[in-house]
């Protein structure tokens, strides 16, 4: 192939089609060149930019760091960059809108770079990007990932967080409590007689159950705080920082009683035929290798063993020795 | 080749102090806060003999601006501050009137434009006290590990010579510190002293 010695097509024809804004001006910042872009977004003819000072061009201020920049440039021939994020629209160009409505000023980015004339004037090409999409197109992202973020750590069923959240929650809780050295509580809640439930109103209801669990148990929540999740199948764990042991014992027994206030009727669970839970509860300043969920799991064993619909609270310290509702 | 002296890298600070006090002139325009940059040092290390401490890189990584510059000596001008830091002063500047600042996009073009000025404001001072004309590329961002960093500056082998100016930068009572450094050739070097003595000479 032979080489093209000079380009077939006419230069003005190709920065008339460019998708963004070029322009150069003079030593003295006039306009020499003003494509067909910068015309629509500026509402400015060529033909009335064109010889004038790019400053006085506009009806309205063209922002002071600019002008400072396109001086720097022509003074010191280095190229000088204006990003969005520092200058949002130094230029006064729009965005068309729909109808109706006042067109929006473009969020722009800028380079201006120092070229020779070919009369060897030094003249400044000045670039304008229209940032608008890519901030509109970085915002669909990033509320997308939120979206995703928020799915993933929440379970799917009964909209309470999931055990991938409760496990980390956890150990970033347990670290602030021993760092900070403050209280923590951990509730374990099973539901009574759940597989028994399952076997006689079926899976959709027992589904049901779960979710209606879930959502008496979060709606004893009020400090942004506390968590509960979904530990696994009818088990659940909540998690409460700064809880002195009586008023967590309190908070114990209010999610025993929404529960069975409740009154959701389970046939196969004696003596209260309707829906119960057991609660674990274990709180206290955790210190070097302290397990409150084991601790916690171990009252909700003893809760069932007990005879359930109840909860029993195992201080973190003390072994052996629980509380009783 | 001739090594610079100390009386050259004290005209070198000299130079560079006026070109940091040129951008932060330009930096608090643009925050509307006092901004305060000084060079407090310069040094002049061969490539081969630079390490993480002479060019304060510990963990982590870093943001670097990078423009290449040419005129009577060629270089490539790296100003480096660690991730965290680069993202808090970015932020600093952007201010919170608008939710962009969170977007990764913006924090990269504005950091672009924070190397850009400062790198600008030595560049021009440089040029303008010793008499000659320079010409640079665009910006570049890059976010890159110390080890990266070092493995780029030290493999360049047609520009041994590596000038590393730190850089003390406050805007709006936050303080930091970072390097701007400049990879030049031996010929480079030597063109660069030559300017330097015909600049202390003219003043003498």
């Amino acid at each position: 192939m032979s080489t093209v010695s000079a380009t077939p097509f006419d230069m003005e024809d190709i920065f008339n089609s460019l998708n963004l804004g070029v322009c150069v001006v003079d030593a003295d910042s006039k306009v020499l060149l003003w494509n067909n872009w910068i015309a629509k977004h500026s509402d400015i003819k060529k033909t009335d930019a064109l010889n004038r000072q790019f400053e006085t061009v506009f009806s309205e201020p063209v922002s002071p760091a600019f002008l400072t920049a396109l001086k720097s440039t022509l003074t010191h021939r280095l190229p000088v960059v204006l990003s969005t994020a520092l200058h949002r629209t130094p230029l006064p160009l729009y965005n068309a809108s729909e109808a109706n409505q006042q067109p929006t000023r473009m969020y722009q980015s800028i380079t201006i770079t120092p070229i020779q004339s070919q009369l060897n004037e030094s003249c400044c090409l000045i670039q304008v990007t229209d940032s608008s999409t890519s901030i509109k197109r970085e915002k669909i992202l990033r509320s997308h990932s939120e979206i995703l973020k928020k799915e993933a750590t929440t379970d799917s069923l009964t909209n309470i967080c999931n055990r991938r959240f409760f496990d980390a929650h956890y150990e970033i809780a347990i670290a602030d409590a021993k760092r900070q050295k403050h209280s923590l509580s951990i509730f374990m809640v099973d539901i009574d007689f759940f597989k028994s439930y399952n076997d006689y109103y079926g899976h959709i209801a027992g589904d049901n159950a779960i979710k209606q669990v879930a959502s008496a148990l979060k709606s004893q929540l009020s400090r942004a705080t506390d968590i509960v999740a979904r530990y696994g199948g009818e088990e659940f764990v909540l998690v409460m920082p700064h809880l002195p042991q009586k008023v967590a014992e309190q908070f114990a027994e209010k999610l025993r009683s929404a529960v069975f206030n409740m009154a959701m009727p389970h046939i196969n669970s004696s003596p209260f035929h309707r829906i119960t839970i057991s609660v674990g509860l274990c709180t206290g300043i955790p210190e070097n290798d302290d397990n409150l969920l084991n601790k916690a799991d171990a009252a909700l064993y003893q809760a069932k063993q007990k005879g359930r619909n109840r909860y029993i609270c195992l201080p973190l310290c003390e072994t052996g020795e629980y509380l009783e509702q | 080749m001739s090594n610079p002296s100390e009386l050259h890298l004290d005209a070198l600070a000299e130079i560079f102090s006026i070109g940091a006090g040129r951008a932060a002139l330009s930096l608090s325009e643009i925050v509307g806060d006092e901004v305060h940059i000084s060079v407090p040092s310069v040094q002049v290390i061969n490539s081969e003999d630079i390490n993480a401490t002479t060019l304060s890189l510990n963990s982590g990584r870093f943001g670097a601006v990078s423009q290449y510059f040419s005129g009577p000596f060629n270089a490539e001008a790296v100003l480096l501050f660690t991730e965290e830091q680069a993202l808090k002063i970015v932020s600093d500047m952007m201010g919170s009137q608008m939710s962009i600042e969170e977007l990764a996009e913006f924090e990269h073009e504005a950091m672009c434009e924070l190397g850009n000025i400062i790198l600008n404001a030595c560049l021009s001072a440089m040029a303008d006290i010793l008499h000659f004309t320079l010409e640079s590329s665009l910006p570049d961002y890059r976010v890159a590990s110390a080890d990266e960093i070092l493995h780029r500056l030290k493999e360049n082998s047609n520009q041994p010579y590596i000038m590393v100016l730190h850089i003390d930068l406050a805007i709006e009572k936050r303080h930091t510190t970072g390097n701007l450094v400049f990879l030049l050739s031996s010929t480079s070097l030597t063109n660069l002293v030559i300017h330097i003595d015909q600049f202390l000479g003219s003043i003498s």
